[in-house]
């Protein structure tokens, strides 16, 4: 973390490293935790990627917003009086004032406190104070607030500050096949409940991303505490003699998700079995099985999205939805922020929100599993950003599942079947996951993807 | 959180009893004694922590939310929860924070029956390992106590933070 240092070809000797090293599954620890690289994070990674902003059901009536950020750089995501949704940058075009002073509301304009300036919620300007003696020769139509280009996919929001780049649906490719086993599962689609979990703490988005991109390996050693629960309920997870044995990872080019899968084809997460009345006719028989058969599955969707969907093993709760975005919010410092969602046919089942309450709970920062990552995560950061890492070139690694490093993860087609490559017991002992990540990383950090070279 | 109640009508002695057991108890939690912590417990004892969120100014909900909650729990996974913490691998709490409460503010809002519930602010400092700094957590409690023959035990409790972001990495039982 030496902030004096500003060698601007420092980054991208650092992401060559970590391309070169990801080929024998190593990588410069000195990337958790770096001015440098984060600075550039921001301009070539969160500027230029689709990034989660919200849910739609979230902004159903005209004139809901919702403050969210790209980067660090705070959007206002709206419905305007047509129905079409947008996200604002907060920052008035006149000079620049702050105008949102909510997390979230209903309103039809936003109004500057600076000078009065005043936006419909469509973007566009609507007047200002005295106007016919300041603004006689102003051209109204050319001030507007800058905006995001937005794309939806099932329900979930992206925004992207750049103007040109993949649509979204390139953007997530193949790996939409295995979001719609969760975001396009039942006829209704997901709705977010009540607000989200936010806290911020000293760890670096990556870290977050990854360890959601796969990992139960960390689970046997970091949530030993939470898994050996004597008097709680274990629900689905009752029926998996081995949880190592019903553990599936797949990946695409840039997502990843993992898996626990039991033979029963009537699990279905444990929800209520009316769920099997409300799947969504779209899904195929492949992608139906591996919901019927699912206890839990997690993912990332690269670079700062995460997902769970399943039931808490250890028996505390579920099932539920977690939707999460790791926030940056400097060098080092990440807000988590992370949304409870249901089957729409669910809503209204007040005991099964209170059981899914429950899980979605057992992960937030009062919650007996998450409470001890964060520990972790911190100290992650703050020894990364060790000089002596820098000095002496660390390498870290993510070696698991290459070469002949294990004979117990093998490559199954089933029972996931999805187009990605998938392994069994992956997610314990196959590091693809991570590895696909950080590949992801260094090919929006590179100079090749990054024409502009802008810094 | 409502803070506009009629003052009840409750004895000296009552209010004085009311005010040291939270003390007492609050000192447990310092000391992290969840053991002798739990004993306190009403047998139906229910926490609840809601997220708050900052509301537009013209909103009419409440900023507690109604729905989600960083914790809500019953006795049951309460326990569970006091046995996890004292494993010597759950690390959240491995090495130990340093916790102290300060309160404040203690009144008695409301009596009924054999329960009275009691209000109280609280500023609760945290310091971690080998670190020079610290967080703070702010809250106002809302504590209903019950009359048994051991005398009160804690039928309730609702921890109203003032914070809509959490700054700290997680929050453990101790201090709630
Ligand atoms: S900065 Fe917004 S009106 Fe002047
Ligand atoms: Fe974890």
């Amino acid at each position: 973390m030496a902030t004096e240092r500003s060698d601007p070809s420092r980054t991208d000797r650092l992401v060559e490293r970590t391309e070169s090293g990801l080929e024998d599954g190593r990588f410069p620890i000195e990337i958790i935790n770096d001015e440098d690289v984060y600075q550039a994070e921001l301009r070539r990674v969160f500027a230029r990627a689709w990034v989660y902003l919200g849910h739609i059901s979230e902004f159903e009536e005209p004139g809901d917003y919702a403050r969210r950020y790209i980067g660090e750089d705070p959007f206002i995501v709206t419905r305007d009086e047509n129905g079409e949704m947008h996200a604002f940058l907060d920052s008035c075009m006149h000079r620049g004032a702050q105008f949102c002073t909510a997390e979230t509301g209903n309103t039809s304009h936003f109004r500057c406190p600076y000078h009065g300036w005043t936006y419909k919620n469509d973007g566009t300007l609507q007047g200002m104070p005295h106007m016919n003696e300041a603004y006689q020769d102003l051209d109204e139509e050319e001030i507007q607030l800058q905006e995001a280009n937005l794309a939806t996919y099932h329900g979930l929001i992206f925004g992207r500050i750049a103007d040109e780049g993949p649509s979204l649906s390139d953007y997530l490719g193949d790996f939409t096949w295995y979001l719609d086993v969760l975001f396009n599962a039942t006829e209704g689609g997901l709705t977010v409940v009540g607000e989200p979990h936010r806290w911020e703490a000293d760890y670096d988005w990556k870290t977050a991303a990854d360890n959601f991109s796969g990992d139960s390996y960390h689970v046997l050693t970091t949530h030993q505490a939470s898994l050996e629960t004597k008097e709680l309920e274990l629900g689905p997870w009752e029926e998996l003699d081995d949880y190592l044995e019903a553990a599936y990872l797949s990946c695409t080019d840039s997502h990843c998700a993992a898996y626990y899968l039991s033979e029963d084809p009537e699990t279905y997460m444990g929800y209520p079995e009316e769920i099997e009345d409300h799947i969504h006719e779209d899904l195929t028989p492949e992608q139906r099985d591996l919901f019927a058969r699912s206890v839990f599955h997690f993912g990332t969707i690269f670079p700062n999205t995460s997902y769970i969907h399943g039931i808490q093993s250890g028996g505390w709760g579920g099932p539920w939805v977690c939707l999460r975005k790791w926030q940056p919010r400097g060098c080092g410092k990440t807000e988590t922020i992370s949304w409870w969602l249901v089957p729409e046919e669910f809503a209204d089942d007040d005991s099964f929100l209170e059981d899914s309450h429950s899980g979605w709970n057992s992960l937030s920062p009062a919650g007996a599993f998450e409470s001890d990552d964060l520990t972790v995560w911190e100290g992650i950061s703050e020894s990364s950003g060790a000089l002596t890492h820098e000095i002496l070139e660390s390498e870290g690694n993510m070696q698991q599942g290459m070469g002949d490093m294990t004979d117990l993860t093998e490559t199954v087609d089933d029972p996931v079947y999805g187009p990605a490559e998938t392994t069994w017991q992956g997610s314990y002992f196959d590091e693809r996951n991570s590895r696909m990540f950080y590949q992801a990383w260094c090919e929006m950090m590179s100079g090749a993807a990054n024409p502009e070279g802008e810094r | 959180m409502s803070t506009q109640h009629s003052r009840p009508a409750v004895d000296p002695e009552t209010r004085h009893r009311a005010e040291s057991f939270i003390y007492r108890e609050t000192d447990l939690l310092d000391a992290f004694e969840l053991e002798a912590w739990l004993e306190l417990l009403a047998d139906d004892f229910t926490i609840s922590v809601p997220v708050r969120a900052s509301r537009d100014p013209g909103s009419e909900q409440d900023e507690f939310s109604s729905r989600s909650y960083y914790l809500r729990e019953g006795v049951e996974r309460i326990r569970e929860r006091v046995g996890r913490l004292q494993k010597e691998y759950a690390w959240s709490e491995n090495p130990r924070s340093r916790v102290r409460h300060v309160t404040g503010n203690l009144r008695i809002l409301d009596a009924e029956g054999d329960e009275l519930t009691v209000s109280n602010n609280q500023h609760v400092f945290r310091s971690y390992g080998d670190k020079p700094d610290h967080d703070l957590l702010s809250a106002q409690r809302h504590t209903v106590l019950r009359e048994t023959a051991d005398g009160f035990r804690i039928a309730d409790r609702t921890v109203y933070l003032d914070h809509t972001v959490l700054n700290t990495k997680n929050i453990t039982l101790p201090l709630l």
